[in-house]
């Protein structure tokens, strides 16, 4: 059983390994990079060889390629040679013009340098010669500019990404030589009145606090980054952005690090358990607040994180579906074609064959006009009635499919000798429902509770953008039409090690489930 | 008394007479009641009085949807510099292009085309990307299916690449393939016929794997059988019903897939009408024109009512267990 799951999870990380991959290589080689562009108003502020140049400077931001552009290689020498004064000394002036002459650049003795030194590396060479008006004048943004490009191999790439999948925060994190007391320790935390882990050259100073919102105790250690986004939440990491709360500020009285002790307090909504490491200097208003150099924070909000508000939605519609569909599909078995059977077929029909848009619209158009429940979740006056339309809304197609299945397996198990048997000992019909039927009936379904579970994390699409409801459905869809490579491929990554583990943990729960059943014995084949 | 006995004569022609040729060729058979498979598939399917009507609904959107745009075609943007024709109800658009008219029946969409001929055309878009869909998954999957059901060597291998590729979220996969080849009606086509047949091959597989087993099949394998002729003749007609089944849900989740993935905003092209489109324009204005929104979303969902309701009782008929009298 151990070999069996060390195998098994060994193979499920090399498949996620692949599709990220397979992902990797369509959005990154596939699709034109230049619609990154599209929404950028600095691209747009900017013209002729700046704006390439600050192409290339985004596709290095954004993961495409690495490159070195040939103005900040000179200075880099010259800050060698002279020191701070570099940019004073004629000779540093002269190598960084050399590229203005598009003629006789390539003579200059550096130029040379910086060619051979890449070209080694395997690095392109890009020249942008200056544009010039017919006066002579420099155009707006027209300097010349020599940059040696490298474009990324997608295998870099995965291993890049993997690279910074986890990171753990420890004292040699910030490079500061004037901090020199780092450490690790447990101290009693001023703002939750219990104990905390703080840090000292870490890059959080609270790595593990509590405080009073759910799940009560939280950590800055370790963080898990499935990537960035480029284009929808511009440079922020997607981890944040599906687990940050959306709702409004919370103001509290509250006192900064430097007061505490005294009796000053301020109504703010900071959230000192965030506070961050600032590698700048302090403003005057920082140095009376702070005592040290964590001074970055974040904001304390209300309500619920956008992976919160689906995976609420999701798993109330889970747990009505089951509770619903599990007891009329065998409801239906017994009364095997009599009406109850016959109008739960007609359900099941509906919500199979019907596009699930469709019966969205339906149901939303039912219960807007007949029960003048909330439309727009946002817009609900009372916060607990806009949930009831998503979550039905989503039950519906399990409760169908649920209902199908059940009805199935039970009318199958109606058959066969056991049941025979327990007839033939004089059991209830009733009990031979509920004891012997249903229980090896739900066999079938007990693989698909974690996977139905586990789902309610990615979202639903289409109930949550006809309701608006703020959550993680559409952010797949949504990088999709912006490009948003970063997003895409952390919702590979996400989507997939979920299905894996939903997979995974199915199985377990069937072997359990089942003692028949085990799951190390090589089997022949579907059952 | 045993004189009498000797003195009997008896005629050798009484005792034994050839028989007739017919009559020895009759002796030879079983006598039963004459059987055709499909024959008797289309006696079940077609006792159920409902199975008539549905096939009488299809064949009419059928002939309407591919006839009625040769002579009536749908052009979205006939009165798109027209802006009071806009957003009109039946009554009102009627009166706008003179009196009663069969193409303004169910009023104008957001920029004044006809609903009657938007779904029309709509429709014929999504028959055809069924057809065409379901037909290209079923063949591929269900050939793939058999031989990696058969072969314990293929097997290996493609359920390495089936656990990869099944973990691929299907939108994402077909969103890059429409954005890389185009969202033309072809491409859209490529981009669920691509990987769309994998599914199918693997529920084919095990049906095959159980099947394979068989003692019938393993005498076939031992009588020296070719491996090819054990599948088309052993195993194939066994699991006709099976395929019919998988038929009735792939050719309506085409048609339903088509209005998702246009509603999400990664459908056909804006030049190739679609109902999904069609869904998609009108569902911000759904409560204030309705007569926009409720046709299309009424043409999708009885086609593939009829489709699935169709395929299943087919795939009912083509049990030869419900053939019996």
């Amino acid at each position: 059983m151990k070999k069996y799951m060390f195998k098994r999870i060994l193979f499920s990380i090399f498949s996620l390994l692949v599709v990220v991959m397979l992902v990797m290589v369509l959005v990154y080689t596939m699709i034109e990079r230049n619609v990154i562009f599209q929404t950028d108003d600095m691209w747009n502020k900017k013209s002729n060889n700046d704006r390439s140049i600050y192409e290339y400077a985004q596709y290095e931001k954004y993961g495409y390629l690495t490159y070195r552009d040939y103005t900040s290689f000179v200075k880099d020498k010259y800050v060698e040679i002279y020191g701070e004064e570099y940019f004073s000394q004629p000779d540093y002036l002269a190598d960084k013009n050399a590229v203005q002459d598009p003629d006789n650049f390539q003579s200059n003795a550096t130029v040379q340098e910086f060619i051979q030194e890449y070209q080694a590396k395997g690095y392109t060479f890009k020249y942008f010669a200056p544009m010039v008006f017919k006066s002579g004048k420099t155009k707006p943004g027209g300097q010349g500019y020599l940059l040696a490009v490298h474009e990324k191999m997608p295998v870099l790439r995965l291993f890049d990404y993997i690279k910074g999948f986890i990171t753990i925060e420890t004292t040699n994190d910030v490079k500061d030589e004037n901090l020199t007391d780092r450490y690790i320790r447990v101290e009693k935390d001023p703002y939750s009145g219990l104990f905390a882990v703080v840090g000292s050259g870490t890059q959080h100073k609270y790595l593990l606090y509590f405080d009073n919102r759910f799940p009560f105790i939280h950590q800055n250690w370790i963080h898990i980054n499935l990537g960035t986004s480029f284009t929808t939440y511009r440079g922020q990491e997607i981890t944040s952005v599906i687990n940050n709360p959306t709702g409004e500020l919370i103001k509290t009285m509250q006192q900064y690090p430097a007061m505490l002790g005294t009796d000053e307090y301020v109504e703010t909504a900071i959230d000192f358990h965030s506070l961050s490491y600032n590698p700048g200097v302090l403003s005057d208003v920082e140095k009376t607040q702070f005592p040290d150099q964590y001074t970055v924070y974040q904001y304390k909000r209300g309500g619920l994180s956008m992976i919160q508000n689906s995976f609420v939605i999701g798993l109330i519609a889970t747990i009505i579906s089951y509770m619903l569909g599990l007891p009329l599909g065998i409801l239906m078995a017994r009364r095997k074609d009599k009406l109850a059977d016959k109008l739960g077929n007609a359900y099941i029909i509906f919500i199979m064959a019907v596009p699930s848009l469709a019966y969205i619209f339906m149901f939303a158009a039912l219960g807007t006009s007949l029960f003048h429940l909330p439309y727009k979740f946002a817009n609900a006056e009372v916060k607990v009635l806009a949930y009831i339309l998503p979550t039905i809304s989503l039950a519906l197609p399990s409760i169908g499919s649920l209902m199908k299945w059940m009805r199935r397996y039970m009318i199958d198990q109606m058959n066969s000798d056991y049941v025979k048997f327990a007839r033939a000992e004089g059991m209830s019909e009733k009990e031979i429902f509920s004891i012997h039927i249903s229980k090896n009936a739900m066999i079938y379904l007990v693989h698909g509770i974690p996977a139905s579970i586990l789902g309610c994390l990615t979202g639903a699409i289409i109930t949550e953008r006809v309701y608006s409801v703020p959550g993680v459905g559409g952010l797949l869809t949504t990088a999709i039409n912006s490009h948003d490579n970063g997003i895409i491929v952390a919702c590979t990554v996400f989507y997939t090690s979920l299905s894996i583990l939903a997979q995974i943990l199915g199985d377990v729960l069937l072997a359990k489930y089942d003692p028949r059943i085990s799951l190390s014995e090589e089997g022949g084949g579907g059952r | 008394m045993s004189q009498s006995v000797n003195t009997v004569e008896y005629n050798e022609d009484e005792l034994f007479r050839f028989v007739e040729e017919e009559d020895m060729k009759a002796s030879e058979k079983i006598i039963a009641p004459r059987y055709s498979y499909w024959r008797s598939v289309f006696r079940v399917f077609f006792k159920k009085k409902i199975n008539i009507a549905m096939i009488i609904f299809l064949v009419m959107i059928v002939l309407v949807s591919f006839i009625m745009p040769i002579f009536w075609p749908y052009d979205p943007f006939e009165n798109v510099t027209n802006a009071s024709s806009f957003n009109l109800k039946p009554s009102a658009a009627m009166e706008m292009f003179g009196g009663f008219s069969f193409k303004y029946l169910l009023g104008t969409g957001a920029m004044g085309n006809s609903i009657l001929y938007g779904i029309v055309s709509s429709a014929r878009t999504s028959l055809l990307l069924a057809v065409i869909c379901a037909s290209i998954n079923m063949v591929v999957g269900i050939i793939v299916g058999a031989v990696w059901g058969y072969s314990k060597q293929v097997d290996a291998v493609m359920l390495v690449i089936y656990n990869i590729v099944a973990n691929i979220p299907m939108i994402l996969l077909i969103a890059v393939l429409v954005y890389v080849i185009g969202s033309g009606f072809w491409s859209f086509i490529f981009a669920l016929t691509i990987t769309g047949w994998l599914g199918i091959a693997y529920f084919f597989r095990t049906q095959v794997m159980i099947i394979r087993d068989r003692e019938y099949s393993l005498a076939s394998r031992c009588l020296g059988t070719p491996i090819p002729r054990v599948i088309s003749k052993n195993i194939l007609p066994f699991l006709t019903s099976v395929i019919v089944t998988i038929l009735a849900t792939e050719l309506p989740s085409y048609i339903s897939m088509e209005v998702f993935l246009s509603y999400i905003g990664i459908g056909l092209s804006a030049s190739v009408p679609s109902l999904g489109r069609m869904i998609q324009q009108a569902q911000t204005g759904f409560l204030t024109y309705p007569w926009e929104f409720w046709p299309p979303v009424a043409i999708a969902s009885a086609i593939t009512i009829i489709l699935y309701v169709l395929g299943q009782n087919l795939a009912d008929a083509s049990d030869p267990r419900t053939h019996m009298m």
